[in-house]
């Protein structure tokens, strides 16, 4: 790969995380309402004395431009986020910290088990043109494809945890619960089940239809034909000419979606229960926790950013025609 | 409106439940040395261990657990015993003498003496002579100020004395936690009462306590663990653990509920609280809310510095014209689908023994409203615009907050009452800090700019603080419609200082009408608490209180300390007569004797599926092997 693309694609990424850093900021400067109005709420006693105090405390006197803008990205840099407004003393990195894993846990796997099957299934089905595999599962990949994460979530509640009881309703794992870590990781993996179904579910179909398409596609250039025409095997055609080139796009898409394994998709932690990102963006957004909502932001876009970056880099690997 | 999507998909279930119930196989038996876990869901999440802070019902709730207050209460919240079991006030009203137990031990095991309780009451007043004037999130500290808390004493350890400036009977209601001062007192003022200071105390758990319960473990956002308290010197309840779930969504908790992953849940949306109905093992509540949901008027108009639309809302004939042309009924049906009764005044009919109805009540006509109005001065121009003393055309604003969404069917009904009257009204939403920021008047260094807004109040155990809302002390702070009235006034210091109960309610009394005849709120509705819990595996589920309460999230831990084991969880039915003997009278609903087969999932459930899983791991790589094996014999 060219030390050029290789520069170029950190440049690119480098200045769109500073932009990012800087939209962070002006956006949540351009809320309506003041910041220690919304650290204090509705109090009683309160003085105008007092309200001054805590201006000057979260250092909400200073002017934004350039004061409060330089404060913001020292910290920033150093990865100091502030302080949650919702919880008390602690910091938004500690805050975020918590409902990290649980979202890559979840997203990361759902990722792999959708891109398997998905890719699978897709490929099968272009291979396969016309056949009952492709004809069914194409329909299905576009009902999935298009089926909100929060129905999906829904429907796999209703019937398998409180219809059939054969998972539990929510949560990740449950509590108080005495036993060793056999224990400990059977009732995990209980709990991981649904919600883990639900983020594969709603991601098979984009990889199946793409990766169906991707491979119409390739099946259709000269190449292939001058395979046949050498008298390979059906499946060495689709192994060694037609897949490597069909995959091509759906690096992107997974590195799309990669980038979302730290989003998640807010609904499906939503309706589990799952104590991610997805619901704390949810409780900081109803609470108005400006901080953490700042850091969340922050957090998924620099996340979507470096997954972009990947799938860039990755294609130049794959793909020698974009090196330039 | 919700989708009614969910309706359908609910009944779908109930069939699928019931055939999978069928093919379940016998539920796993639960072993006596499982500690007996009360969980408890709700959709209100806890913000806070450091009781100072407290402002959400899930924070008092969790502090009530961990703490005594000084003096409880019981279920008809009456006071009962709490940090003392025994106090009396002299003759003059002025010194109340606290009795604290004996032997009585903090959950570490330090002795729980009056000096704990004295060094608490200190920091209060420490508190509101600092220059802040408050502690934390300033909700806590009023209870004792309010009750005009003059000076606190423990002579020694079993005895406190407390000296009000006036003679009350509001001292016994403080709702103010009492902390060991072995471990709060480590902590300065600020470090205690301002979450940004340095090295600012969390009390992170495990806490210590004189409660019934401690928080051992919290992870906020998701939920918090409480063990029992080996030193309670009270009864505790059958649940050795109790845990506060918190879910981000309200389908998903009654979900858990019917399947028995929870057994109590608080904010049950309406139409889920129908279908609960008739549920097996399943008891559905609706409490009355301490509190209500209100019009508020801006009363300055565009006098006093206040940023009003028309000087008309400084007229109480025209606020009174304006309450004719609101049909609470109809709000009530709209917004609560039905869960709420009509508003009157500001103490809410929780207060049983406070709230009277209007002595001049209104009724909801549009022509009534019309008349009122043309009689106070307010005439229709040629176009059919109201028009205001000034003859200006009334175009009102009304907004809500954004944290309040349900306000906005209320608004768009008002506005079209409104309408009908001649007068124009602009109604939106508010982000919940900017409203705030506008409710400010000049008092606080704010614009007062608004016209009408709908939010609500929530109440203590006594009406006080509700009726403080509208005293000319509470404009700017929590006066919003900055209502004055010199009578109100008065009335209100002499039912601060009103011994006897007869004598302080006919001044309630008096205060509810002048503020309903004033207008200055126009309560709309009293919207009901619906809560659900499973009977199942706990019993003696009672209301506090008894009419119009529910079980859990009242006033204090009673509800927990009452509850019993149902017949279903006990190891051995013969073992537990507890179970078997429900107190006459009790609310609550019968334990059932069977447990749901639904309820409990089967450990071979999880067997079967990841049989499944690796099955087809194991022929996807086989498959995928062979076709690999193949490919190489080609080359």
């Amino acid at each position: 790969m060219g030390g050029g693309y290789l520069a170029r694609r950190l440049g690119q990424a480098a200045i769109t995380i500073a932009l990012i850093v800087l939209v962070n900021f002006l956006l949540f400067r351009a809320m309506p309402g003041s910041p220690e109005r919304i650290l204090l709420g509705r109090i009683p006693n309160i003085t105008p004395e007092v309200l001054e105090a805590v201006r000057v405390r979260w250092g909400l006197d200073k002017p934004v431009f350039p004061d409060q803008f330089i404060a913001y990205i020292a910290a920033t840099a150093q990865g100091d986020l502030g302080f949650s407004f919702l919880a008390r003393g602690q910091t938004v990195v500690e805050v975020i910290g918590q409902r990290l894993w649980p979202t890559v846990l979840l997203f990361g796997i759902g990722e792999l088990i959708a891109i398997v099957i998905g890719l699978a299934l897709g490929a099968y089905s272009g291979w396969r043109r016309g056949g009952l595999v492709d004809y069914v599962g194409n329909g299905v990949a576009l009902v999935l494809y298009s089926a909100p994460y929060f129905l999906i979530g829904m429907l796999l509640l209703l019937v398998f945890a409180s219809g059939l009881g054969w998972f539990p309703t929510f949560g990740m794992v449950t509590r108080g619960q005495t036993g060793g870590t056999l224990d400990y990781l059977i009732d995990v993996g209980r709990h991981f089940v649904l919600p883990v179904t639900a983020v594969s579910i709603g991601l098979i179909g984009q990889y199946a239809i793409l990766m169906r398409s991707s491979l119409l596609e390739t099946l259709s250039e000269d190449y292939i034909a001058t395979a046949r025409a050498k008298g390979l095997s059906g499946g060495r055609i689709l192994r060694n000419h037609a897949l490597p080139n069909a995959l091509l796009p759906t690096v992107t898409l997974v590195a799309i979606n990669l980038g979302y394994v730290v989003a998640g998709a807010i609904t499906v932690e939503v309706v589990f229960n799952w104590p991610g990102l997805g619901t704390l963006t949810v409780e900081a957004l109803t609470a108005r926790d400006y901080p953490v909502l700042q850091g969340v932001f922050l957090l998924l876009s620099v996340a979507v950013v470096l997954a972009n970056l990947a799938a860039d880099l990755v294609y130049g690997l794959l793909d020698p025609r974009v090196r330039t | 409106m919700r989708p009614s999507v969910r309706v359908r998909l609910t009944r779908l279930v109930g069939a699928s439940a019931l055939a999978g119930s069928l093919l379940l196989p016998a539920a796993a038996p639960v072993t006596a040395a499982d500690p007996v876990v009360l969980r408890v869901g709700t959709v209100q999440d806890l913000q806070v261990l450091n009781p100072w802070f407290s402002v959400v019902v899930a924070d008092y709730e969790v502090y009530t657990l961990n703490y005594d207050l000084l003096v409880g209460f019981d279920i008809n919240l009456q006071p009962t015993a709490g940090f003392a079991d025994r106090w009396e006030s002299s003759p003059d009203g002025l010194t109340h003498t606290f009795h604290i137990r004996e032997g009585m031990k903090w959950s570490d095991g330090q002795p729980a003496t009056a000096e704990d309780a004295r060094w608490t009451y200190q920091l209060v007043l420490d508190a509101a002579a600092s220059e802040a004037g408050y502690i934390g999130s300033g909700y806590l500290e009023p209870y004792l100020t309010n009750a005009g808390l003059k000076s606190v004493s423990a002579p020694d350890d079993h005895t406190l004395v407390v000296t009000t400036e006036f003679p009350t009977t509001l001292i016994t209601q403080a709702y103010v936690p009492i902390l060991p001062k072995h471990i709060w007192s480590k902590y300065t003022l600020s470090q205690i009462g301002d979450s940004s200071a340095k090295g600012f105390f969390k009390n992170e758990p495990p806490v210590v306590g004189t409660g019934p319960y401690q928080a051992v473990e919290w992870q906020p956002g998701d939920f918090i663990r409480f063990t029992r308290n080996p030193n309670y010197w009270g009864t505790q309840g059958a649940a050795d653990e109790v845990i506060l779930q918190h879910f981000a969504s309200a389908d998903t908790m009654v979900q858990a509920l019917k399947k028995g992953d929870v057994d109590y849940v608080r904010g049950v949306l309406p139409d889920q609280f129908a279908a609960l109905q008739g549920e097996p093992d399943i008891k559905t509540v609706e409490g009355f809310a301490n509190g209500y949901s209100e019009l508020a008027i801006n009363t300055r108009g565009k006098t006093q510095g206040a940023h009003g639309s028309t000087n008309a809302l400084t007229d109480p004939a025209f606020r009174d014209a304006l309450g004719y042309a609101v049909d609470q009924q109809k709000l009530v049906d709209a917004t609560l689908a039905g869960h709420g009764v009509p508003g009157t005044t500001i103490v809410p009919p929780y207060h049983a023994k406070w709230h009277v109805d209007p002595t001049n009540p209104r009724h909801f006509d549009i022509d009534e409203a019309k008349r009122r109005l043309d009689a106070a001065g307010y005439p229709l121009d040629a176009q059919g615009r109201r028009l205001d003393k000034e003859g200006q055309p009334i175009s009102l604003r009304l907004t809500w907050p954004d944290s309040e969404g349900s306000h906005a069917t209320d608004a768009q009904f008002i506005a079209g009452w409104f309408k009908e009257l001649g007068i124009d009204v602009q109604a939106s939403v508010t982000e919940e800090g900017k409203l705030i920021d506008d409710l400010i008047p000049k008092e606080g260094k704010g614009p007062a700019n608004f016209d009408m807004f709908i939010w609500g109040w929530v109440g203590d155990p006594d009406p006080h603080s509700l009726l403080y809302d509208l005293t000319t002390d509470a404009i700017g702070s929590l006066s919003d419609s900055f209502f004055s009235n010199d009578r109100y006034d008065e009335l209100f210091k002499l039912q601060q200082r009103a011994t006897d109960e007869a004598q302080r309610k006919t001044y309630m009394a008096e205060m509810q009408n002048i503020v309903y005849d004033q207008a200055p709120y126009i309560v709309l509705y009293y919207d009901s608490e619906l809560h659900a819990y499973r009977t199942d595996r706990f019993a003696n589920w009672v209301n506090q209180p008894p009419a119009t309460g529910t079980p859990l999230f009242g006033f204090g831990p009673v509800g927990y300390t009452l509850l019993q084991a149902a017949a279903a969880v006990t190891p051995s039915p013969a073992a537990s007569p507890a179970a078997a003997s429900q107190p006459a009278g009790s609310p609550a609903a019968s334990a059932s004797g069977t447990q749901a087969p639904a309820a409990t999932s089967s450990d071979n459930t999880l067997l079967l599926v990841a049989v499944v899983v690796i099955i087809v791991v194991v022929v996807g790589g086989v498959f995928a092997m062979r076709r690999r094996a193949r490919d190489v014999e080609e080359e």
